[in-house]
């Protein structure tokens, strides 16, 4: 028997077998290059510069640089590809729950819930222990609050989207407030731990979310396949005898959490969580964010805006979080701008009747 | 509180508006007696209330007859310049959101959600780190060359955005996120260079009236009050514009002429208020609404009352921030604080009729 499926091959090994997505698969190859590339450039560049023969020496041996590459830079990279995937995940999941290619954890507000948190824990003395639990909590309220206040019984309404605005601009303004009332120190700290910054982490992180992301890997699994799902209107599912909302549900939680705790030991970087499913998804040119693509996609993107912030600027290092803003910024506006940032599905799924804009101009015509 | 723009019935005859509206939308005089009584106790209570409290008539005293030295020192050279600053970036403030929803025919346009008070900030960061500027009277220019760049480009990229994908409210606050975004992030680029100016705008970057002083008022006035009476002479070609581009040039407005004209005046106000009292949201936004709920979507009777509510409402926050927390809260976020409960009180009454 032979299945055909458009643009899939099909594996078996023995019992099992399961499709792939011929060009995602290539997309995963080219990206997975990329991020060798772009990781050995980030071990080279630096204050001192070291070739490449000398990183792959250091790396398998005992030379000169062993401080350099292998205490300095490597835990930093490492930090970078683990920290850039469990943020691009959890935007993968957010966007395709909600149905959205532009609710990412910073837009509703999961970035500036656990960023309120773990200013509350710096400031008032809770020691850096309590930094990661407490912005997981920060960020899984605020998730919370945003779904509370945008949507009832949906997850797919714009209205979700603006009320994370909202609560962000909110959650933010607490921020501020804490960081005056704070002790000078304390209001450093928190704010360089804001910005988002991989400068002076290293093991500790890496392991930490390098761990976690193993531990979510059985649900990561579980997700690829829930997605296909997920995707499906209301009433289609209840013909197929699927429970979307549960599926729904555990989606977000688990791409809320894998922003919180990746947040919790990076500071909130920004837009890589928007940018990077996009990006795998038009490369791949699939409906929706392929998962591993989109790992690999946030990676290199957060390994490249580090390195390019602590070499590219002379003498001043510029934190990841604030490169990753600027150009995330950019590409949100472009992906506004585009054709493609609602897909044919989502007009589909919305209901008919008319918008704000066209209410608002029946409104004044009056 | 029932806005026009957003209320829940989409096509109100009169007899179906709550009574309250009409009501109030009968007597103007009673609206404008209450708004400017309003404004008048709360700059009073401005002049009043602090670390060092003040009698009315002590206040009064210290302003007229300059009597106890302490009191008029309090009065005349911090609580007179900071109530003046609060007054004037208020006024602008809420004018601004007035034209830029009447411009974007968007009901949640603010300076500050739509990325123009970003602008304004990167300007103003730009002219004191970089060209090192002091005063108020230099880098204000920047402020409004900033806002200028800053608004042209959401309201560019949000019409374009707006025309292709149909978006409406959301791609347009997105557009202002990601402007705010990556202005933030040059701006804090810029500061990073310079550790000294990042202190200070730490302070200055939440919106604030503390500390401003009369050369700062001063600077600010003949910009704002320009950029006001501009407002105030183009209210006729706002109301066309309410009607739409093609209504308005049929009814004979200069479409192109007043839009023009009203972006300029947004740039010009928002710079100005943000160089003397740093990006302060939520003005902009509530105000028009209360504006419009009060005297209706007339652009005459908008501007006049935005002119009063606005000010009031800085002023009250920073007030509130004087008294509420020890060691002042800053205006900007006590603003914040009352306008996104608002913010998200409009999301929740827009989508009920959507869904």
């Amino acid at each position: 028997m032979s299945l055909d499926l458009p643009g899939r091959t099909a594996l078996r090994a023995g019992a099992y077998s399961m499709t792939v997505h011929r060009r995602s698969a290539a997309v995963c190859l080219l990206l997975l290059a990329v991020l060798l590339c772009a990781a050995t450039v980030s071990l080279c560049l630096g204050d001192t510069y070291i070739t490449f023969a000398d990183v792959v020496a250091t790396l398998t041996g005992e030379t000169g640089y062993d401080r350099t590459v292998e205490v300095l830079r490597l835990p930093r990279t490492v930090l970078a590809i683990v920290a850039g995937a469990a943020l691009a995940l959890s935007g993968a999941l957010i966007q395709s729950v909600a149905r959205n290619p532009l609710a990412s954890p910073d837009i509703i507000g999961v970035t500036a819930g656990a960023g309120l948190a773990a200013t509350f824990a710096l400031t008032a003395g809770l020691g850096y222990a309590m930094l990661g639990p407490s912005a997981l909590t920060g960020g899984l309220a605020a998730a919370a609050i945003v779904l509370a206040v945008g949507s009832r019984g949906s997850l797919s309404a714009p209205r979700f989207v603006l009320a994370g605005i909202a609560v962000a601009v909110l959650l933010k303004s607490g921020t501020q407030l804490l960081l005056l009332a704070a002790a000078p120190i304390d209001a450093q700290r928190a704010q360089i731990w804001l910005i988002g910054t991989l400068a002076g982490r290293g093991w500790n992180e890496a392991a930490f979310l390098g761990v976690f992301l193993a531990l979510a890997l059985p649900f990561l699994i579980w997700a690829q396949r829930a997605l296909d799902t997920s995707d499906l209107d209301d009433p289609t599912a209840t013909g197929l005898g699927v429970r979307v909302t549960g599926r729904r549900v555990g989606l977000a939680v688990l791409g809320v959490v894998l922003a919180s705790v990746a947040v919790s030991q990076v500071g909130a970087v920004e837009f890589v969580a928007l940018a990077a499913p996009q990006i795998a998804r038009r490369l791949a040119r699939t409906s929706r964010p392929p998962l591993l693509a989109t790992a690999l996609a946030g990676a290199v993107l957060l390994v490249a805006a580090d390195g390019l912030g602590r070499t590219a600027f002379g003498d001043y290092q510029i934190p990841a979080g604030v490169l990753t803003a600027a150009i995330g910024g950019l590409y949100l506006l472009y992906l506004l701008m585009t054709k493609g940032t609602r897909n044919e599905k989502n007009a589909a799924g919305r209901r008919p009747g008319l918008g704000l804009r066209a209410r608002l101009e029946r409104v004044r015509h009056l | 509180m029932s806005s026009p723009v957003l209320s829940p019935r989409p096509a109100p005859a009169a007899r179906d508006r709550p009574p309250a509206a009409r009501v109030a939308r009968r007597r103007p005089v009673l609206v404008y007696s209450v708004a400017l009584l309003a404004l008048a106790l709360i700059t009073l209570a401005s002049l009043a209330v602090g670390a060092r409290d003040l009698a009315p008539a002590e206040v009064w005293d210290a302003l007229v007859h300059r009597g106890d030295p302490v009191a008029t020192a309090v009065v005349w050279e911090q609580r007179l310049p900071r109530t003046a600053v609060g007054l004037l970036a208020g006024a602008g403030l809420a004018v601004a959101g007035v034209l830029m929803q009447t411009l974007t025919r968007n009901p949640l346009a603010d300076p500050r959600i739509f990325g123009v008070a970003a602008g304004a900030s990167l300007g103003v960061v730009l002219g004191i780190s970089v060209f090192g500027m002091t005063s108020i009277g230099q880098y204000v220019w920047l402020g409004i060359a900033g806002a200028l760049v800053a608004g042209v480009v959401g309201y560019a990229v949000s019409t374009i955005a707006t025309r292709n994908t149909g978006g409406g409210v959301v791609t347009f606050a997105l557009c202002g996120a990601a402007i705010d975004a990556s202005l933030s992030a040059v701006i804090y680029a810029v500061l990073a260079t310079d550790v000294q100016s990042f202190d200070q705008y730490r302070f200055w970057a939440v919106g604030s009236l503390a500390g401003r002083d009369g050369a700062v008022a001063a600077g600010m006035a003949p910009f704002l009050l320009g950029g006001l009476l501009i407002a105030l002479i183009l209210a006729r070609g706002l109301d066309g514009l309410q009607l739409g581009a093609e209504t308005a040039a049929g009814l004979g407005h200069r479409v192109g002429l007043t839009r023009a004209a009203a972006a300029l005046t947004v740039a010009l106000l928002t710079g100005a208020a943000v160089s003397a009292a740093g990006p302060i949201g939520f003005v902009g936004l509530v105000i028009p609404h209360l504006a419009r709920w009060a005297l209706g979507a007339s652009h005459r009777p908008m501007l006049a009352l935005s002119l009063l509510f606005g000010p009031a409402l800085l002023l009250g926050a920073d007030i509130i921030g004087r008294i509420v927390v020890e060691g002042e809260a800053p205006a900007g976020i006590v603003c914040a604080c009352l306008g996104a409960p608002m913010l998200i009180a409009l999301v929740r009454r827009a989508r009920r009729v959507t869904t």
